[in-house]
Protein backbone atom coordinates (compact mmCIF):
# COMPACT_ATOMS: atom_id res chain seq x y z
CA UNK A 1 0.00 0.00 0.00
CA UNK A 2 1.25 3.75 -0.38
CA UNK A 3 2.00 5.33 2.46
CA UNK A 4 -0.50 6.65 5.05
CA UNK A 5 -0.22 10.43 4.69
CA UNK A 6 -0.57 9.86 0.63
CA UNK A 7 -3.90 8.30 1.16
CA UNK A 8 -6.31 10.82 3.20
CA UNK A 9 -9.00 11.56 0.52
CA UNK A 10 -9.40 15.18 -0.17
CA UNK A 11 -12.40 16.33 -1.53
CA UNK A 12 -10.91 20.22 -2.23
CA UNK A 13 -10.43 20.64 -5.53
CA UNK A 14 -11.88 17.55 -7.62
CA UNK A 15 -9.93 17.10 -11.00
CA UNK A 16 -14.02 15.72 -11.83
CA UNK A 17 -17.17 15.39 -10.46
CA UNK A 18 -20.38 14.01 -10.69
CA UNK A 19 -23.28 14.79 -8.87
CA UNK A 20 -26.81 13.11 -8.90
CA UNK A 21 -25.45 11.02 -11.47
CA UNK A 22 -28.18 8.65 -13.00
CA UNK A 23 -28.23 6.04 -16.16
CA UNK A 24 -30.71 4.30 -17.74
CA UNK A 25 -30.51 1.78 -20.19
CA UNK A 26 -33.76 1.96 -21.83
CA UNK A 27 -35.91 1.45 -18.70
CA UNK A 28 -33.39 -0.14 -16.48
CA UNK A 29 -31.50 2.24 -14.18
CA UNK A 30 -27.72 0.95 -13.55
CA UNK A 31 -26.32 3.73 -11.75
CA UNK A 32 -28.15 5.64 -9.00
CA UNK A 33 -27.76 9.55 -7.80
CA UNK A 34 -23.96 8.67 -7.33
CA UNK A 35 -21.85 11.75 -6.52
CA UNK A 36 -18.45 11.20 -6.26
CA UNK A 37 -15.09 13.23 -6.12
CA UNK A 38 -11.90 12.45 -8.04
CA UNK A 39 -8.79 14.34 -7.29
CA UNK A 40 -6.30 15.22 -9.83
CA UNK A 41 -3.11 13.24 -9.47
CA UNK A 42 -3.63 10.62 -7.66
CA UNK A 43 -5.74 7.12 -8.45
CA UNK A 44 -9.17 6.00 -7.76
CA UNK A 45 -10.00 2.69 -7.74
CA UNK A 46 -13.64 1.73 -8.37
CA UNK A 47 -14.78 -1.38 -6.74
CA UNK A 48 -17.94 -3.57 -6.76
CA UNK A 49 -19.50 -6.83 -7.71
CA UNK A 50 -19.88 -7.70 -11.49
CA UNK A 51 -22.94 -5.86 -13.16
CA UNK A 52 -22.72 -3.48 -10.33
CA UNK A 53 -22.25 0.10 -12.71
CA UNK A 54 -18.62 0.48 -12.75
CA UNK A 55 -18.12 0.88 -15.88
CA UNK A 56 -21.43 2.60 -16.34
CA UNK A 57 -19.84 4.91 -14.42
CA UNK A 58 -16.39 5.10 -15.79
CA UNK A 59 -17.99 5.39 -19.74
CA UNK A 60 -20.11 8.49 -18.47
CA UNK A 61 -16.91 10.38 -17.68
CA UNK A 62 -15.35 10.41 -21.03
CA UNK A 63 -19.44 10.42 -22.91
CA UNK A 64 -18.33 6.83 -24.05
CA UNK A 65 -22.14 6.23 -23.19
CA UNK A 66 -23.21 8.58 -25.71
CA UNK A 67 -22.13 5.97 -28.34
CA UNK A 68 -24.97 3.05 -26.52
CA UNK A 69 -28.08 4.51 -27.67
CA UNK A 70 -30.83 3.12 -25.60
CA UNK A 71 -28.54 4.77 -22.21
CA UNK A 72 -29.58 7.83 -21.03
CA UNK A 73 -27.57 10.10 -18.51
CA UNK A 74 -29.09 12.45 -15.89
CA UNK A 75 -27.53 14.35 -13.48
CA UNK A 76 -24.05 16.15 -13.80
CA UNK A 77 -19.97 16.19 -14.34
CA UNK A 78 -18.06 18.52 -13.60
CA UNK A 79 -14.64 18.27 -15.55
CA UNK A 80 -12.38 21.13 -14.83
CA UNK A 81 -14.86 23.53 -13.48
CA UNK A 82 -17.54 22.67 -16.68
CA UNK A 83 -20.82 20.30 -17.25
CA UNK A 84 -18.51 17.75 -19.76
CA UNK A 85 -22.00 18.01 -22.00
CA UNK A 86 -21.04 21.55 -22.93
CA UNK A 87 -17.59 19.55 -24.29
CA UNK A 88 -17.05 18.70 -27.66
CA UNK A 89 -17.11 14.90 -27.62
CA UNK A 90 -14.02 14.09 -29.23
CA UNK A 91 -12.00 17.03 -27.90
CA UNK A 92 -13.14 15.75 -24.29
CA UNK A 93 -12.04 12.42 -24.73
CA UNK A 94 -8.46 13.57 -25.76
CA UNK A 95 -8.18 14.70 -22.42
CA UNK A 96 -10.12 12.32 -20.84
CA UNK A 97 -8.52 9.32 -22.37
CA UNK A 98 -9.24 5.56 -21.87
CA UNK A 99 -7.87 2.08 -21.96
CA UNK A 100 -9.40 -0.74 -22.08
CA UNK A 101 -10.05 -4.57 -20.36
CA UNK A 102 -8.68 -6.26 -23.60
CA UNK A 103 -5.25 -4.64 -24.92
CA UNK A 104 -6.79 -3.44 -28.56
CA UNK A 105 -3.97 -1.39 -30.53
CA UNK A 106 -4.79 -0.23 -34.06
CA UNK A 107 -3.19 -2.92 -36.97
CA UNK A 108 -0.58 -0.54 -37.66
CA UNK A 109 2.77 0.21 -36.58
CA UNK A 110 3.67 0.90 -33.08
CA UNK A 111 4.44 4.45 -34.41
CA UNK A 112 1.09 4.90 -36.16
CA UNK A 113 -0.94 4.11 -33.02
CA UNK A 114 0.87 6.53 -30.51
CA UNK A 115 0.62 9.58 -33.72
CA UNK A 116 -3.15 8.65 -34.15
CA UNK A 117 -4.68 10.73 -31.52
CA UNK A 118 -2.00 13.90 -32.19
CA UNK A 119 -2.39 13.31 -35.76
CA UNK A 120 -6.28 14.00 -35.85
CA UNK A 121 -6.15 16.26 -33.30
CA UNK A 122 -3.66 18.75 -34.78
CA UNK A 123 -1.82 18.68 -31.85
CA UNK A 124 2.23 18.88 -34.03
CA UNK A 125 3.22 20.75 -36.77
CA UNK A 126 5.99 18.24 -38.29
CA UNK A 127 7.51 14.59 -38.26
CA UNK A 128 10.37 16.43 -35.75
CA UNK A 129 7.36 17.76 -33.10
CA UNK A 130 5.70 14.33 -33.71
CA UNK A 131 8.95 11.81 -33.10
CA UNK A 132 9.31 14.20 -30.01
CA UNK A 133 5.71 13.26 -28.97
CA UNK A 134 5.92 9.81 -29.70
CA UNK A 135 8.83 9.00 -27.76
CA UNK A 136 7.74 11.19 -25.01
CA UNK A 137 4.17 8.90 -24.45
CA UNK A 138 5.99 5.10 -25.26
CA UNK A 139 8.32 6.44 -22.42
CA UNK A 140 5.56 7.60 -20.28
CA UNK A 141 4.07 4.28 -21.21
CA UNK A 142 7.27 2.53 -19.40
CA UNK A 143 8.26 0.53 -23.01
CA UNK A 144 9.99 3.08 -25.02
CA UNK A 145 13.13 0.79 -24.32
CA UNK A 146 11.74 -1.94 -25.24
CA UNK A 147 10.25 -1.09 -28.67
CA UNK A 148 12.51 2.25 -29.79
CA UNK A 149 14.31 -0.12 -32.35
CA UNK A 150 11.10 -1.28 -33.52
CA UNK A 151 9.14 1.41 -34.31
CA UNK A 152 7.88 0.40 -37.56
CA UNK A 153 6.55 -3.21 -36.72
CA UNK A 154 2.74 -3.46 -35.81
CA UNK A 155 1.79 -2.97 -32.66
CA UNK A 156 -0.27 -6.48 -32.90
CA UNK A 157 2.86 -8.56 -32.94
CA UNK A 158 3.47 -7.51 -29.45
CA UNK A 159 2.89 -9.24 -25.99
CA UNK A 160 -0.48 -8.82 -24.05
CA UNK A 161 1.58 -6.71 -21.59
CA UNK A 162 3.30 -4.88 -23.86
CA UNK A 163 -0.24 -4.21 -26.09
CA UNK A 164 -1.63 -2.51 -22.92
CA UNK A 165 1.02 -0.25 -22.71
CA UNK A 166 1.29 0.48 -26.06
CA UNK A 167 -2.86 1.26 -25.56
CA UNK A 168 -1.52 3.47 -22.38
CA UNK A 169 0.97 5.20 -24.34
CA UNK A 170 -1.52 6.17 -27.03
CA UNK A 171 -4.01 7.19 -24.87
CA UNK A 172 -1.35 9.86 -23.04
CA UNK A 173 -0.16 10.79 -26.88
CA UNK A 174 -2.69 12.92 -26.63
CA UNK A 175 -1.76 14.57 -23.31
CA UNK A 176 -4.92 13.79 -21.72
CA UNK A 177 -5.41 15.38 -17.74
CA UNK A 178 -7.45 12.11 -16.70
CA UNK A 179 -6.79 8.39 -17.56
CA UNK A 180 -9.75 5.81 -17.48
CA UNK A 181 -8.80 2.20 -17.08
CA UNK A 182 -11.57 -0.68 -17.06
CA UNK A 183 -9.77 -3.64 -15.84
CA UNK A 184 -6.73 -2.78 -17.54
CA UNK A 185 -4.99 -5.63 -16.17
CA UNK A 186 -7.36 -8.42 -16.47
CA UNK A 187 -6.05 -10.33 -19.90
CA UNK A 188 -2.58 -9.96 -18.50
CA UNK A 189 -0.36 -12.26 -16.27
CA UNK A 190 1.38 -11.52 -12.87
CA UNK A 191 4.51 -10.21 -14.36
CA UNK A 192 2.87 -7.66 -16.90
CA UNK A 193 0.18 -6.99 -13.94
CA UNK A 194 2.88 -5.66 -12.03
CA UNK A 195 4.45 -3.97 -14.84
CA UNK A 196 1.02 -2.22 -15.68
CA UNK A 197 0.92 -0.86 -11.69
CA UNK A 198 4.18 0.61 -11.42
CA UNK A 199 3.21 2.45 -14.77
CA UNK A 200 0.23 3.14 -13.12
CA UNK A 201 1.85 3.89 -9.94
CA UNK A 202 3.98 6.48 -12.14
CA UNK A 203 1.74 7.50 -13.86
CA UNK A 204 -0.42 9.17 -10.71
CA UNK A 205 2.51 12.23 -10.54
CA UNK A 206 1.05 13.63 -13.81
CA UNK A 207 -2.45 12.58 -14.52
CA UNK A 208 -5.93 12.07 -12.49
CA UNK A 209 -6.55 8.02 -12.90
CA UNK A 210 -9.64 6.04 -12.41
CA UNK A 211 -9.28 2.72 -12.28
CA UNK A 212 -11.73 -0.22 -12.42
CA UNK A 213 -10.25 -3.96 -11.23
CA UNK A 214 -11.61 -6.84 -9.63
CA UNK A 215 -8.50 -6.88 -7.72
CA UNK A 216 -9.01 -6.15 -4.61
CA UNK A 217 -5.02 -6.27 -4.15
CA UNK A 218 -4.67 -4.15 -7.02
CA UNK A 219 -6.84 -1.59 -5.78
CA UNK A 220 -5.31 -1.85 -2.31
CA UNK A 221 -1.65 -1.66 -3.86
CA UNK A 222 -2.56 1.15 -6.60
CA UNK A 223 -5.15 3.61 -5.65
CA UNK A 224 -5.13 6.54 -2.97
CA UNK A 225 -8.71 6.36 -2.97
CA UNK A 226 -11.65 3.85 -3.26
CA UNK A 227 -15.17 3.56 -4.28
CA UNK A 228 -17.21 0.70 -3.99
CA UNK A 229 -19.79 0.55 -5.93
CA UNK A 230 -23.16 -1.85 -4.93
CA UNK A 231 -26.19 -2.46 -7.29
CA UNK A 232 -25.67 1.30 -9.14
CA UNK A 233 -25.29 2.94 -5.66
CA UNK A 234 -22.25 4.21 -4.77
CA UNK A 235 -22.12 2.92 -0.95
CA UNK A 236 -19.13 4.09 0.37
CA UNK A 237 -15.70 6.08 -0.55
CA UNK A 238 -12.76 7.05 0.80
CA UNK A 239 -9.13 6.76 1.51
CA UNK A 240 -8.04 3.31 0.19
CA UNK A 241 -6.66 1.99 3.75
CA UNK A 242 -9.45 2.79 5.69
CA UNK A 243 -11.63 1.29 3.20
CA UNK A 244 -9.30 -1.98 3.40
CA UNK A 245 -8.87 -2.04 6.90
CA UNK A 246 -11.84 -0.42 8.77
CA UNK A 247 -15.06 -0.01 5.93
CA UNK A 248 -17.70 2.05 7.44
CA UNK A 249 -20.51 0.00 5.66
CA UNK A 250 -21.11 -3.30 5.98
CA UNK A 251 -21.67 -4.28 2.39
CA UNK A 252 -18.36 -3.12 1.61
CA UNK A 253 -17.07 -5.25 4.90
CA UNK A 254 -18.63 -8.04 3.26
CA UNK A 255 -17.29 -7.91 -0.48
CA UNK A 256 -13.67 -6.94 0.11
CA UNK A 257 -13.53 -9.57 2.63
CA UNK A 258 -14.63 -12.23 0.66
CA UNK A 259 -18.12 -12.70 2.51
CA UNK A 260 -21.75 -13.46 0.94
CA UNK A 261 -23.37 -10.38 0.39
CA UNK B 1 -20.78 -12.84 10.89
CA UNK B 2 -21.73 -14.19 7.88
CA UNK B 3 -19.46 -17.00 5.91
CA UNK B 4 -16.62 -16.60 3.18
CA UNK B 5 -17.66 -17.43 0.09
CA UNK B 6 -14.46 -19.88 0.52
CA UNK B 7 -15.34 -21.97 3.72
CA UNK B 8 -11.70 -23.07 3.65
CA UNK B 9 -11.27 -19.60 4.94
CA UNK B 10 -13.68 -19.96 7.83
CA UNK B 11 -12.29 -23.05 9.14
CA UNK B 12 -8.53 -21.57 8.71
CA UNK B 13 -9.74 -18.83 10.83
CA UNK B 14 -11.68 -20.57 13.55
CA UNK B 15 -8.85 -23.07 13.25
CA UNK B 16 -6.32 -20.38 14.58
CA UNK B 17 -8.93 -18.88 17.48
CA UNK B 18 -9.48 -22.45 18.75
CA UNK B 19 -5.63 -22.47 19.19
CA UNK B 20 -5.81 -19.39 21.14
CA UNK B 21 -8.50 -20.26 23.20
CA UNK B 22 -6.64 -23.58 23.99
CA UNK B 23 -3.36 -21.28 24.86
CA UNK B 24 -5.60 -19.53 27.16
CA UNK B 25 -6.64 -22.48 29.19
CA UNK B 26 -3.54 -23.75 29.59
CA UNK B 27 -2.23 -20.37 30.97
CA UNK B 28 -5.16 -19.84 33.21
CA UNK B 29 -4.45 -23.50 34.68
CA UNK B 30 -0.44 -22.56 34.62
CA UNK B 31 -1.70 -19.83 37.03
CA UNK B 32 -4.14 -21.88 39.28
CA UNK B 33 -1.49 -24.51 39.62
CA UNK B 34 1.17 -22.08 40.39
CA UNK B 35 -0.62 -20.27 42.98
CA UNK B 36 -2.09 -23.40 44.47
CA UNK B 37 1.65 -24.98 44.30
CA UNK B 38 2.41 -21.96 46.45
CA UNK B 39 -0.36 -22.08 48.63
CA UNK B 40 -0.04 -26.08 49.65
CA UNK B 41 3.75 -25.87 49.37
CA UNK B 42 4.09 -28.33 47.14
CA UNK B 43 7.02 -28.54 45.05
CA UNK B 44 6.20 -31.36 42.62
CA UNK B 45 3.26 -29.09 40.96
CA UNK B 46 5.32 -26.36 41.34
CA UNK B 47 7.81 -28.31 39.20
CA UNK B 48 4.96 -29.20 36.63
CA UNK B 49 3.62 -25.75 35.95
CA UNK B 50 7.84 -25.41 34.72
CA UNK B 51 7.59 -28.49 32.55
CA UNK B 52 4.22 -27.36 30.96
CA UNK B 53 5.24 -24.16 29.88
CA UNK B 54 6.84 -25.18 26.63
CA UNK B 55 3.45 -26.61 25.59
CA UNK B 56 2.64 -23.49 25.55
CA UNK B 57 4.97 -21.94 23.67
CA UNK B 58 4.72 -24.51 21.13
CA UNK B 59 0.96 -23.30 20.81
CA UNK B 60 2.29 -19.65 20.33
CA UNK B 61 4.59 -20.95 17.40
CA UNK B 62 1.79 -22.34 15.94
CA UNK B 63 -0.35 -19.36 15.99
CA UNK B 64 1.99 -17.51 14.45
CA UNK B 65 2.88 -19.96 11.70
CA UNK B 66 -1.14 -20.32 11.48
CA UNK B 67 -1.68 -16.63 10.99
CA UNK B 68 1.60 -16.30 8.38
CA UNK B 69 0.11 -18.62 6.12
CA UNK B 70 -3.36 -17.09 6.12
CA UNK B 71 -1.92 -13.87 5.01
CA UNK B 72 0.22 -15.57 2.50
CA UNK B 73 -2.71 -17.52 1.19
CA UNK B 74 -6.03 -15.32 1.57
CA UNK B 75 -4.39 -11.59 2.07
CA UNK B 76 -6.85 -10.77 4.50
CA UNK B 77 -8.59 -7.48 4.50
CA UNK B 78 -10.71 -5.34 7.27
CA UNK B 79 -12.40 -7.50 10.19
CA UNK B 80 -10.46 -10.41 9.02
CA UNK B 81 -7.16 -8.59 8.58
CA UNK B 82 -7.58 -7.90 12.59
CA UNK B 83 -8.37 -10.89 13.37
CA UNK B 84 -5.37 -12.34 12.35
CA UNK B 85 -2.96 -9.52 13.54
CA UNK B 86 -5.11 -10.17 16.88
CA UNK B 87 -4.28 -13.49 17.19
CA UNK B 88 -0.51 -12.48 16.71
CA UNK B 89 -0.79 -10.09 19.58
CA UNK B 90 -2.78 -12.20 21.88
CA UNK B 91 -0.54 -15.02 21.51
CA UNK B 92 2.17 -13.15 22.45
CA UNK B 93 0.47 -11.83 25.59
CA UNK B 94 -0.62 -15.40 26.62
CA UNK B 95 2.93 -16.53 26.24
CA UNK B 96 4.34 -13.80 28.22
CA UNK B 97 1.84 -14.49 31.26
CA UNK B 98 2.67 -18.11 30.78
CA UNK B 99 5.92 -16.96 31.35
CA UNK B 100 5.23 -15.52 34.68
CA UNK B 101 3.56 -18.08 35.89
CA UNK B 102 6.70 -20.56 35.26
CA UNK B 103 8.48 -17.71 37.62
CA UNK B 104 5.40 -18.06 40.26
CA UNK B 105 6.53 -21.20 40.34
CA UNK B 106 10.21 -21.23 40.38
CA UNK B 107 9.89 -18.81 43.22
CA UNK B 108 7.40 -20.94 44.84
CA UNK B 109 9.87 -23.92 44.82
CA UNK B 110 12.58 -21.15 46.88
CA UNK B 111 10.03 -20.36 49.21
CA UNK B 112 8.72 -23.26 50.41
CA UNK B 113 12.39 -24.12 52.07
CA UNK B 114 11.75 -20.33 54.22
CA UNK B 115 9.32 -19.83 56.98
CA UNK B 116 5.98 -18.29 56.14
CA UNK B 117 4.60 -14.52 56.00
CA UNK B 118 1.26 -15.29 56.49
CA UNK B 119 -0.95 -12.27 55.66
CA UNK B 120 1.64 -11.57 52.95
CA UNK B 121 1.02 -14.72 51.33
CA UNK B 122 -2.60 -14.52 51.62
CA UNK B 123 -2.70 -10.74 49.72
CA UNK B 124 -0.83 -12.68 47.26
CA UNK B 125 -3.16 -15.10 46.85
CA UNK B 126 -6.29 -12.48 46.20
CA UNK B 127 -3.83 -10.54 44.13
CA UNK B 128 -3.43 -13.65 41.38
CA UNK B 129 -7.07 -14.52 41.87
CA UNK B 130 -8.20 -11.36 40.68
CA UNK B 131 -5.88 -11.43 37.61
CA UNK B 132 -6.80 -15.18 37.03
CA UNK B 133 -10.59 -14.13 36.86
CA UNK B 134 -9.55 -11.31 34.17
CA UNK B 135 -7.85 -13.59 32.01
CA UNK B 136 -10.83 -15.64 31.93
CA UNK B 137 -13.28 -12.83 31.40
CA UNK B 138 -10.40 -11.71 28.82
CA UNK B 139 -11.23 -15.02 26.46
CA UNK B 140 -14.78 -14.75 27.18
CA UNK B 141 -14.84 -11.66 25.51
CA UNK B 142 -12.15 -12.63 22.83
CA UNK B 143 -14.75 -15.38 21.91
CA UNK B 144 -17.80 -13.32 22.40
CA UNK B 145 -16.27 -10.13 20.84
CA UNK B 146 -18.04 -8.15 23.74
CA UNK B 147 -16.12 -4.84 24.09
CA UNK B 148 -18.37 -3.82 27.54
CA UNK B 149 -16.98 -6.51 29.10
CA UNK B 150 -13.40 -5.99 27.25
CA UNK B 151 -13.90 -2.40 28.57
CA UNK B 152 -14.49 -3.69 32.30
CA UNK B 153 -11.34 -5.80 32.37
CA UNK B 154 -9.08 -2.57 31.12
CA UNK B 155 -11.28 -0.75 34.17
CA UNK B 156 -10.50 -3.95 36.69
CA UNK B 157 -6.23 -3.57 35.88
CA UNK B 158 -6.38 -0.39 38.07
CA UNK B 159 -7.48 -2.69 41.21
CA UNK B 160 -4.91 -5.18 40.07
CA UNK B 161 -2.36 -1.84 39.91
CA UNK B 162 -3.88 -0.54 43.66
CA UNK B 163 -3.74 -4.22 45.47
CA UNK B 164 -0.11 -4.22 44.26
CA UNK B 165 0.95 -1.16 45.70
CA UNK B 166 -0.75 -1.96 48.52
CA UNK B 167 1.28 -5.32 48.46
CA UNK B 168 4.14 -3.46 48.33
CA UNK B 169 3.70 -1.01 51.14
CA UNK B 170 2.80 -4.29 52.88
CA UNK B 171 6.32 -6.30 51.91
CA UNK B 172 8.14 -3.19 52.81
CA UNK B 173 6.65 -3.18 56.26
CA UNK B 174 7.33 -6.88 57.39
CA UNK B 175 11.33 -5.95 56.11
CA UNK B 176 11.80 -3.48 58.53
CA UNK B 177 10.25 -4.98 61.30
CA UNK B 178 12.19 -7.84 60.90
CA UNK B 179 15.05 -8.49 58.43
CA UNK B 180 14.63 -12.15 58.69
CA UNK B 181 11.94 -11.81 56.35
CA UNK B 182 13.63 -9.65 54.07
CA UNK B 183 14.79 -12.51 51.84
CA UNK B 184 11.30 -13.75 52.03
CA UNK B 185 9.82 -10.88 50.74
CA UNK B 186 12.03 -10.01 48.10
CA UNK B 187 10.95 -13.10 46.44
CA UNK B 188 6.98 -12.67 47.41
CA UNK B 189 7.57 -9.12 46.06
CA UNK B 190 9.04 -10.35 42.68
CA UNK B 191 5.83 -12.71 42.82
CA UNK B 192 3.68 -9.91 42.96
CA UNK B 193 5.33 -8.18 40.52
CA UNK B 194 4.94 -10.96 38.12
CA UNK B 195 1.17 -11.32 38.61
CA UNK B 196 0.80 -7.07 37.97
CA UNK B 197 2.55 -7.50 35.27
CA UNK B 198 0.52 -10.47 34.06
CA UNK B 199 -2.75 -7.78 34.30
CA UNK B 200 -1.10 -5.79 31.98
CA UNK B 201 -0.77 -8.65 29.53
CA UNK B 202 -4.73 -9.06 29.86
CA UNK B 203 -5.60 -5.72 29.64
CA UNK B 204 -3.57 -5.53 26.16
CA UNK B 205 -6.04 -9.21 24.95
CA UNK B 206 -8.75 -7.27 26.07
CA UNK B 207 -7.81 -4.03 23.68
CA UNK B 208 -7.79 -6.63 21.31
CA UNK B 209 -11.37 -7.24 21.54
CA UNK B 210 -11.86 -3.57 20.58
CA UNK B 211 -9.53 -3.42 18.05
CA UNK B 212 -11.63 -6.44 16.24
CA UNK B 213 -14.59 -5.18 16.91
CA UNK B 214 -13.89 -1.27 15.96
CA UNK B 215 -10.81 -1.48 14.50
CA UNK B 216 -9.27 0.91 16.64
CA UNK B 217 -7.25 0.53 19.86
CA UNK B 218 -8.66 2.42 22.80
CA UNK B 219 -7.38 5.92 22.85
CA UNK B 220 -7.06 7.34 26.12
CA UNK B 221 -3.55 5.99 27.58
CA UNK B 222 -4.25 4.44 31.04
CA UNK B 223 -2.20 5.86 33.72
CA UNK B 224 -0.79 3.03 35.71
CA UNK B 225 -1.07 3.22 39.15
CA UNK B 226 2.30 2.37 39.90
CA UNK B 227 3.42 4.70 42.98
CA UNK B 228 6.17 2.38 44.21
CA UNK B 229 8.76 4.15 42.04
CA UNK B 230 8.30 7.15 44.14
CA UNK B 231 7.86 5.38 47.92
CA UNK B 232 9.73 6.60 50.16
CA UNK B 233 10.33 3.81 53.11
N1 LIG C 1 -25.00 -1.75 -23.29
C1 LIG C 1 -25.83 -2.13 -22.32
N2 LIG C 1 -27.13 -2.33 -22.56
C2 LIG C 1 -27.99 -2.71 -21.58
N3 LIG C 1 -27.63 -2.93 -20.31
C3 LIG C 1 -26.34 -2.75 -19.99
C4 LIG C 1 -25.37 -2.36 -20.98
N4 LIG C 1 -24.18 -2.26 -20.37
C5 LIG C 1 -24.37 -2.59 -19.07
N5 LIG C 1 -25.66 -2.88 -18.83
C6 LIG C 1 -26.25 -3.27 -17.53
O1 LIG C 1 -25.99 -2.25 -16.59
C7 LIG C 1 -25.60 -2.80 -15.34
C8 LIG C 1 -24.20 -2.29 -14.97
O2 LIG C 1 -23.27 -2.85 -15.89
P1 LIG C 1 -21.75 -2.47 -15.90
O3 LIG C 1 -21.14 -3.03 -17.12
O4 LIG C 1 -21.58 -1.01 -15.65
O5 LIG C 1 -21.24 -3.27 -14.62
P2 LIG C 1 -19.77 -3.50 -14.07
O6 LIG C 1 -19.79 -3.10 -12.64
O7 LIG C 1 -18.78 -2.85 -14.95
O8 LIG C 1 -19.64 -5.08 -14.14
P3 LIG C 1 -18.36 -6.00 -14.51
O9 LIG C 1 -17.56 -6.00 -13.26
O10 LIG C 1 -18.96 -7.33 -14.78
O11 LIG C 1 -17.66 -5.38 -15.66
C9 LIG C 1 -25.70 -4.30 -15.50
O12 LIG C 1 -26.92 -4.71 -14.99
C10 LIG C 1 -25.60 -4.51 -16.99
O13 LIG C 1 -26.31 -5.66 -17.36
MG1 LIG D 1 -17.21 -3.59 -16.23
Amino acid sequence: MLDAAEKTPAVINPKIFARGLNVFYGKKQAVFDVDLDVIDRSVTSLIGPSGCGKSTFLRCLNRMNDTITSCSVNGSIIFDGQEIAEYDPVYLRSRIGMVFQKPNPFPKSIYDNVAYGPRIHGMVRNKGELDDLVEDALRKGAMWDEVKDRLDSVGTGLSGGQQQRLCIARAIATKPEVLLMDEPCSALDPIATAQIEELIHELRKNFCVIIVTHSMQQAARVSENTAFFHLGNLVEFGATQKIFTNPDDPRTESYITGRIG
Amino acid sequence: MEKHIVSQFDSDLEAIQAHILKMGGLVEMAISEAMRAFVQKDTELAQSVRAQDSAIDALEELINEDAARVIALRAPTAVDLRIILSVIKVSANLERIGDYAKNLAKRTGVLIQMNEIEDASNALRRLAREVELMLKDALDAYVQRDVALAEDIISRDNDVDQMYNGLFRQFITFMMEDPRNITGCMHLHFMAKNIERMGDHVTSIAEQVIFIVTGELPSEPRDKADETSSFKA
